[in-house]
């Protein structure tokens, strides 16, 4: 023990770090901000180092060449003792990791932290975000499976569309005009050095200031930000009514970021690893490409726009959003911070979160596209066929071999590009649903140079039977006044 | 909060209950997609994906012809399964699947899947020592004889209008080689008798078969698929 001691003063002589340390550790903050609301930045912060350690180990095995990447993934993942649980643990510490650095954002947001003398720890929090989203970009790209291989390919095309210098900046992307081995090791670096040593930086710088500025008070409402006042305020508040960092707030944030590492391991055990999925070879067009749970609601957006907004909303979107978000505490800098006084910023942010909730939620199933194995992998439902007449049968064949099942869902299974087919005979007539197959309309192509008129007979014969039992079929209502005319006239000619 | 070494040995028992655990929830399976698709070979799940949507995901209820019936499995013969498979089978809507013909399947996938249909559904003396009649067509039909055949052997299910097979619509999209199958092997998963089961006690014959076809196919129009027929 007492040699312990001694060598303890002699690093200490040299290294002076105990009063420092000493002093982050028991600076006084704000009784009330000893809260869970303020647990969110220290759990980013272990998340981030959860990353460094399971991305170096993960570094040992991972051979960044475009023809081992992959397989090296899959040695990882079943050859290698506990191989699928780092990389589980990599791949659920990156969800986690981003969902923590959103939430963190939304509460310094909605609690006016951002505002002076705070700007600059709010603006490098910006990059940090940014950082992180590009964390998992990169993280997918190393994955190299088919899902990186496309996003990539989304990525350069995005890029392409820079006027002017598109096209130098997807050959710095992607070193040289297509994916492949330099385009790997450029993200290699990207994911591995670039990125994570400006994030151990900025977030440094980050934390830095947290400790020099002191932490955010709770927010009052009433208590208005003057730059004037706010400095003697705050010391006031620390000084005589605060409460030292350690132990009074830190143990809420170490049980916090223990639950969240808990969290990741819980997820990565019952989940597991992210694919990888198939190879990334382009011959291979039997595949369905997605990118990662984060970037979904991208995905979800561009599908939906009409194509001439793409290059507007692509080009200029991300320039206002990052620009108003590194605007905002310049703007704002003094005044409220109580969000019961801050109307306009509740919207904002849940018009922002339910936005994106829906983005995301529609990418999960994406309704816009179509499902190219339906017509032949999805079965026609028994049930639509049990009573159903030789007719009405080869009726749902042609429905499945002319594909309109890629499309069209029956039975909720199917395509969802156009409208379910259900109950499709309660809303349009037997005209009506031929016309419409010969024709198109709407988004339907026309099919009626493909379809010889027996397939479309029997193909609207069966349409026609597709209606709950109790409800019965639509009907012209012309149909009958015709048929009892022809009856009345042809009775006439006969007398 | 737990004391270090209390912490330390939890996440060692973590850490060894795990590496047991190749069997853990999270431990990833060796998914389809993982295989070059033209590799894959599994029965099943070639099954799944290109057949079952018209022919039943067990090869039965399906629209189209029920493969999963044993009868039809001893009825016809590999290299017929292999030709329709991947050249499609004309005046129906098979589409052909071989890579050749424009499909997305390769010979040893669809031999895979003959075979797979083999194994999983054909069924040793199925036909009860009887003889069934040729699959393929053998001799020349008489649509006169046949619709007298018709008429004592089919008619009476086919007269209702709702199992109306002499439509030209109907006859339009099926060949005389499908027609031929469902008269032989039957479609048991929706009560359609077999060769036998026609008339109870005298099953058809090969010429009786070949007459009924020739019938059929005598009814089938150059025009089919009018709208506003009131007769299908």
């Amino acid at each position: 023990m007492h040699r312990i001691k001694e060598i303890y003063k002699w690093l200490e002589a040299r290294l002076q770090l105990e009063g420092p340390l000493k002093d982050a550790a028991l600076h006084p903050v704000p009784r009330n901000t000893a809260s869970w609301w303020y647990v969110f930045g220290s759990a980013a912060f272990t998340l981030l180092f959860l990353q460094i350690v399971t991305g170096i180990l993960l570094a040992l095995v991972y051979v960044p060449s475009a023809g081992e990447a992959w397989s090296s993934l899959n040695v990882l993942n079943h050859q290698l003792e506990l191989g699928w649980f780092l990389r589980a643990m990599h791949g659920w510490g990156s969800n986690f990791m981003v969902a923590v650095v959103l939430v963190h954002m939304a509460q310094v947001f909605m609690f006016g932290s951002y505002k002076y003398p705070r700007e600059l720890t709010w603006v490098l929090g910006v990059f940090l975000l940014l950082m992180t989203l590009g964390m998992a970009f990169t993280g997918q790209v190393l994955r190299f499976d088919q899902d990186a291989y496309w996003g990539l390919g989304i990525g350069a095309s995005i890029t392409s569309r820079i006027p002017i210098v598109g096209g130098s900046l997807v050959h710095l992307l992607l070193g040289g005009p297509i994916i492949a081995g330099a385009t790997l090791s450029r993200f290699f670096a990207l994911h591995v050095f670039v990125v994570p040593g400006s994030m151990l930086l900025f977030a440094s710088l980050h934390v830095w200031m947290v400790l020099k500025l002191g932490i955010n008070e709770w927010p009052m409402p009433g208590r208005i930000v003057r730059r004037s006042t706010y400095l003697q305020e705050y010391h006031d508040l620390t000084h005589k009514e605060g409460a030292p960092f350690v132990p009074v707030a830190f143990w809420k944030d170490v049980i916090f970021s223990g639950a969240v590492i808990a969290a990741v391991a819980v997820c990565a055990f019952v989940f597991g690893p992210y694919g990888p999925s198939g190879q990334p070879d382009p011959n291979i067009v039997q595949t369905v490409p997605k990118p990662d749970f984060f970037f979904l609601w991208i995905y979800a957006a561009l599908a939906y726009l009409p194509p001439s907004m793409e290059t507007p909303f692509i080009l200029i979107a991300p320039v206002i959003g990052i620009a108003i978000l590194l605007g905002l505490p310049f703007y704002a800098s003094e005044g409220e911070k109580s969000w019961y006084r801050r109307p306009v910023a509740v919207i904002v942010l849940c018009t922002v979160a339910i936005s994106w909730g829906v983005l995301t939620h529609l990418a999960t199933f994406t309704p816009w596209s179509p499902h190219m194995n339906a017509w032949s992998g999805d079965p026609v439902p028994p049930r639509y066929l049990h009573d159903a007449t030789p007719l009405v049968r080869q009726g749902a064949v042609v429905f499945q071999s002319k594909q309109c099942r890629n499309c069209h869902a029956v039975g909720g299974v199917g395509g969802q590009r156009g409208p379910t087919l259900d109950s499709i005979a309660t809303r349009m007539t037997e005209d009506q649903m031929i016309r419409q197959v010969l024709q198109g309309g709407g988004n339907m192509p026309a099919y009626g140079k493909n379809l010889p008129p027996p397939e479309v007979t029997a193909l609207v014969t069966f349409l026609e039977t597709l209606h709950p039992p109790n409800e019965p079929p639509a009907v012209d209502g012309s149909q009958k006044e015709v048929q009892t005319s022809q009856i009345v006239a042809s009775s006439g000619s006969k007398k | 909060m737990m004391p270090p070494p209390i912490l330390v040995s939890a996440a060692c028992v973590f850490i060894l209950l795990l590496s047991g655990c190749n069997d853990a929830p999270g431990y990833p399976k060796t998914s389809a997609e993982v295989l070059r698709p033209q590799d894959q070979l599994s029965f099943d799940i070639l099954y799944r994906q290109n057949c079952s949507a018209c022919h039943g995901a067990d090869g039965q209820n399906g629209a189209a012809i029920d493969l999963g019936n044993p009868e039809y499995q001893a009825l016809v013969d590999d290299r017929s399964l292999r030709k329709w498979i991947s050249g499609g089978m004309p005046g129906t809507q098979m589409p052909a699947f071989a890579i050749s013909m424009g499909g997305t399947l390769t010979d040893s996938q669809i031999d895979a899947i003959v075979l797979g249909m083999r194994n999983t559904w054909s069924q040793r003396a199925v036909l009860g020592g009887r003889n069934a009649p040729p699959y393929a067509q053998d001799q020349k039909g008489d649509a006169l004889r046949g619709k007298e055949q018709y008429n004592t052997d089919c008619a009476s299910c086919h007269r209702a209008s709702k199992q109306q097979v002499t439509s030209p619509d109907y006859l339009a999209l099926v060949s005389d080689q499908a027609l031929r199958s469902i008269i032989i092997a039957g479609r048991p998963d929706i009560g359609h008798p077999d060769w036998r089961g026609d008339k109870p006690g005298s099953p058809l014959s090969a010429q009786d078969v070949t007459d009924i076809v020739a019938y059929l196919g005598s009814s089938r129009s150059a025009t089919p698929g009018q709208p506003y027929r009131r007769d299908r």
